[in-house]
């Protein structure tokens, strides 16, 4: 009886949720936003060309700033996937997906984009982060090759670029993302249907919160300061919340056609999703719950999303089809406005902010 | 409550530093301290790590957190509780540290309290030193080895110890520190073998050498560079009976042809007698058995087989690279040839090259996908099997093609995924089966039969820990995969005689080598020799790091690797026995049919095509087997005059390959009407 009052409730915050955003799908009416008087850097991966395109978004509009080719294997597409800098801002980091047949992880030097050292993690490494508390860099090892065996995450000291520790957690986990305090590890199972919650700090598993029958999740927000993270339900086109103290899911929304990636602006009231299915960025007013804006992108399969500290801006990577170069969109996240766009390689995907300058 | 209170503040406050040592201060006063400064530990022993925190005043921080962890987790572990255990001899790192502030994200990598324990667990003592392949009988006069095999406690052989001889009449024997034994007496005698505490003794009888005379004998005084001539040693004794056991050692030194200055060593002989030259001249083997000497001279002349390239056609490809290559009959008795395209999307273009000189291109598919590494055709013609990698939607597999009539066209029958997600680098394709490599982890056996509805019958994968595979080629009925440091791994599929199936593969045998970088495999049975030979070939870049800008990724690659020639006559002992080495460049993909051995390498290695009759053994890059060489400029390629020779495939009379950026070539070998041109000196 318990349970049904629970999901009677789930249903009709879904619903809810639902009917908000279906009644907001354009973007807010607003004037359009100034150009930026600062300039924001990214690093973006382009899965199949093999490339780090450093993107930036200032004055002058956007531009590729440099590109720096990774891996190890000239002649075979490795697909850097992941990428994240250190909470340090001195070093970046990519995951590299294909190997013989481990994937890896390179470090790299931000500014003069050198390589420093690379770490032989499991099958297809894919979302990484790195905890502000102990300087430990954890990476799901995706293994998206299809076998649907359990995999892992590792720990790895980036000082010495070492493996310390791998975790078991469940089918194809993604979406690598530690709570701001670097103690908690967050990331889901996309064909177990889980959030799981990793001590960081002791290695181990402590929760486990099934997201549903069948969802496939495929990202995981970093926490907010009140305690929530955003979940995506991949194949469901929904978003749950979840209440990181009662791990429970407290709403669900229902998004564009399969929600990928996540990020949420630093004063936790704007999410912004890519559909990836859908070809759209979502942006969501997180206190009212509904969708303020849906906008179609400029190329097909929208990837990854990373939201400048400020909260002004979104970027966005599009991964194309084919021969498509990538793409990097940027958004100003206030009225939902595409201010920006340039090619990288092909497959654009992880995304993670540098800095800002001015 | 007063404790936990002031640990807060710490956690709040502290900006604490990294130093290793058993004891550091932050520049607020933050200590971490363990109980254990070093850690010094057998394999299997465990040990308890405490951590003591102290803050500013020097006060002890009761309930905070400590992390523990092991920078080789694989030798010697650390719980999250601090419980230590090596598993692996040698010097490692622990780790314990406290987090830093928790809420500050301008984390630097000096801002924690941490320390660092060193751990040794020492070599395992030795546990037995044995003698090993103890000969039936010891004549005197001779000097036969003897091996020593040392184990150490844990089971392991261990080479990394020195090994004490010594005999109890060294008027009877004595033994040097290679172990080789010198019998110079008759009598009986106790050869001792010792690490540490432990030994091994052995009782000798060295009994007189009944050898009055030695003849050496081989089946031909003339031959070229690269022939293997066999060198046979009968030692008789007064009565001409030849005497068993006695050990013969051969030698070779000689003069190379006058025109071949400062050459190095020019011949090489082997235990067994088998001797090959390098250069041309004249060579003298002797054999020594004991006191007896017996020496033949030979006369080694140019190999001689050099033969221009001719160009005779080409299917460009200019916007995009190429990857592989497969040449057919098609049913309506044309010539066709299919290519793939690498980092692009997802192109594959079938060419009518029945006029090698006119090849046009016919069609072209196109998949959702990046890279089509590889291409391949029945044996009917019927059908092509493509691979995919970089799809769209990362449902990658490999996708079934109507070949019989390119000309009118190439319907998609199906596509498989199912479990190929990740990406299918190679195939396979034997028979009513495709072998397609599955996250470079195994390879899975799909059967085709009904071309529209693909099944998985079978798969195949090692063991070992880490292994990856990177091709499978299937012959006769046996799988052949490449597998980097696994080496090549034969599977029967249906013809290997151990009953194996495409359903139920049973592995014949393996063959790995030292540099791992196995990449290829082509087997073949020799036409000259009847031997089976594996020409296993590598794909390496040891030259350090790519380029960083932008503009340099067109540059050709820094490759090395070569190809490695199997003896696998007997499936439980493959013998390495000769290589190809091109030394300015690295190699990729083989074909070898009539003798000949066709090779693409990397830029500036191009096409080679080398002379592989006869027995095989040493460096036949050295020994003048190279026929042809043939490198593809094209200065209007995708990257201009870049080029590298994906894969070649001789074909009626012509020699086919795809050059990654070029596109397609047809090229023919001249005929010899004289003397080969020389490059450098003669051989």
């Amino acid at each position: 009886m318990r349970m049904r009052s629970l999901g009677a409730a789930m249903l009709s915050l879904v619903l809810l949720g639902g009917l908000a955003a279906w009644g907001a799908r354009a973007p807010a009416a607003a004037a359009p936003p100034d150009p930026p008087a600062r300039s924001y850097y990214v690093y973006v991966c382009a899965e199949s060309e093999d490339e780090v395109a450093l993107v930036r978004y200032g004055p002058g509009g956007a531009e590729v700033v440099k590109t720096i080719t990774v891996g190890s294997y000239p002649n075979e597409i490795e697909g850097p996937h992941g990428i994240n800098v250190d909470p340090d801002g001195r070093h970046w980091y990519v995951s590299i997906a294909h190997g013989v047949p481990f994937g890896s992880v390179h470090k790299y030097e931000t500014g003069t984009d050198e390589w420093v050292a690379d770490v032989t993690l499991g099958l297809f490494p894919a979302t990484l982060d790195v905890s502000p508390a102990t300087g430990l860099l954890y990476a799901v090892n995706f293994n998206l090759h299809g076998g649907m065996e359990p995999s892992s995450i590792s720990a790895v000291e980036v000082e010495t670029m070492v493996e310390v520790a791998r975790i078991d957690t469940g089918i194809m986990p993604h979406g690598s993302r530690l709570s701001r305090d670097g103690t908690r590890h967050y990331s889901v199972n996309m064909m177990g249907g889980d959030l799981v919650e990793l001590d960081a700090l002791g290695f181990r598993i402590e929760r486990r919160l099934p997201l549903g029958d069948g969802v496939q999740p495929t990202w995981v927000t970093t926490p907010t300061e009140a305690g929530l993270v955003y979940v995506t339900g991949n194949n469901v086109a929904r978003v749950f919340e979840v209440d990181l103290r009662t791990w429970r899911i407290l709403r669900t929304f229902e998004t564009g056609a399969g929600p990928y990636n996540l990020d949420v602006t630093p004063d936790g009231a704007t999410l912004v999703a890519t559909y990836k299915n859908g070809d759209a960025v979502g942006f969501w007013d997180l206190a009212g719950g509904r969708e303020r804006a849906r906008v179609s992108t400029t190329r097909t399969i929208p990837h990854g999303v990373a939201i400048t500290p400020d909260g002004e801006y979104a970027f966005v990577t599009l991964e194309g089809v084919g021969g498509d170069p990538g793409t990097v969109e940027v958004y100003h996240v206030p009225t939902a406005e595409r201010v920006g766009a340039v090619d990288i390689g092909k497959q654009a995907g992880g995304i993670a902010f540098w800095k800002m300058e001015g | 409550m007063a404790v936990a209170s002031s640990c807060a503040a710490l956690l709040l406050a502290c900006a604490a530093l990294v130093t290793s040592g058993q004891e550091d201060e932050s520049p607020v006063g933050l200590t971490i301290e363990v109980d254990q400064e070093a850690l010094t530990l057998e394999i299997g022993e465990t040990a308890q790590l405490s951590a003591t925190v102290r803050d500013a005043g020097g006060a002890v921080v009761d309930d905070a957190r400590v992390v523990y962890y092991s920078r080789a987790r694989r030798s010697v572990s650390v719980t999250r509780t601090g419980r230590v255990e090596a598993y692996r001899p040698g010097e490692f790192t622990l780790i314990a540290l406290v987090p830093s502030n928790p809420g500050d994200r301008s984390r630097r990598p000096d801002a924690r309290a941490l320390v660092e324990i060193p751990v040794t667990v020492p070599l395992p003592p030795i546990a037995e030193v044995a003698f090993t392949e103890v000969p039936d009988v010891f004549f005197a006069g001779t000097r036969p080895r003897l091996d020593v095999a040392v184990t150490d406690t844990v089971g392991a052989r261990r080479a990394d110890v020195p090994v004490t001889f010594a005999t109890s009449d060294p008027a009877v024997a004595t033994l040097d520190r290679f172990g080789f034994l010198a019998l110079l007496d008759t009598g009986t005698v106790t050869v001792t073998a010792a690490v540490a505490a432990e030994r091994d003794a052995l009782t000798i009888e060295v009994v007189e050498n009944p050898v009055t005379s030695l003849v050496l004998e081989v089946g031909a005084d003339m031959a070229r560079t690269g022939d293997v001539l066999r060198f046979t040693a009968v030692a008789a004794d007064a009565g001409g009976r030849e005497v068993p056991g006695v050990p013969v050692r051969f030698a070779v030194g000689g003069e190379t042809a006058p025109a071949i200055v400062a050459a190095g060593a020019p011949a090489q002989i082997d235990a067994d007698g088998r001797f090959v030259a390098e250069r041309s001249g004249t060579y003298t083997v002797i054999a020594t058995a004991g006191t007896h000497t017996a020496a033949r001279t030979v006369a080694i002349e140019p190999r001689d087989v050099a033969r221009d390239v001719e160009v005779v056609g080409r299917g460009k490809v200019l916007d995009r690279r190429s990857s592989d290559l497969w040449v057919w009959e098609g049913t309506d008795g044309r010539d066709y040839a299919i290519t793939g395209t690498w980092g692009a999307d997802g192109h594959t273009y079938f060419w009518d090259v029945t006029d090698p000189a006119n090849i046009e291109k016919v069609n072209e598919v196109q998949v959702d996908a990046r890279t089509v590494n590889d291409v391949k055709v029945s044996a009917d013609g019927e059908l092509a099997v493509i691979s995919r990698e970089g799809a769209s939607n990362r449902r990658n597999g490999f996708v079934v093609l109507g070949a019989g009539n390119p000309r009118e066209g190439v319907p998609v029958l199906s596509e498989f995924t199912n479990q190929l997600t990740g990406g299918v680098h190679n195939l396979f394709v034997d028979g009513d089966h495709v072998y397609a490599l599955s996250a470079g982890r195994r390879y899975d056996i799909v059967n085709i039969a009904d071309p529209r509805n693909p099944e998985r019958v079978g798969r195949f994968e090692l063991e070992t820990q880490g292994h990856s595979v990177h091709d499978v080629w299937v012959s006769d009925g046996i799988a052949f995969s490449s597998n980097w440091s696994d080496g090549v791994v034969a599977v029967d599929v249906g013809g290997g005689g151990r009953g194996g199936t495409p359903e139920r593969p049973v592995e014949l045998g393996r063959y790995a080598y030292p540099n791992g970088w196995n990449h290829a495999a082509f087997p073949y049975r020799s036409q000259s020799t009847g031997k089976f030979y594996l020409f296993a070939g590598d794909e390496a870049y040891p030259y350090g790091g790519l380029a960083n800008e932008a503009e340099d990724a067109q540059l050709p690659f820094r490759t090395a690797g070569w190809i490695h020639v199997i003896d696998w006559s007997d499936w439980d002992d493959p013998q390495e026995v000769a290589r190809y080495q091109v030394p300015e460049a690295g190699s990729h993909n083989i074909w070898v049919e009539d003798d000949i051995m066709y090779v693409g390498f990397y830029y500036p290695g191009g096409l080679r095509v080398v002379d592989v009759s006869g027995e095989l053994m040493g460096d036949l890059y050295r020994q003048g087997r190279e026929i042809a060489r043939f490198v593809p400029f094209d200065p209007e390629g995708f990257a201009p005059n870049a080029p590298f020779v994906w894969g070649p495939q001789p074909y009626k009379g012509h020699i086919f390959f795809t050059d990654y950026n070029s596109g397609l070539w047809a090229v023919r070998l001249e005929e010899k009407t004289g003397p080969g041109r020389v490059i450098g000196e003669p051989q």
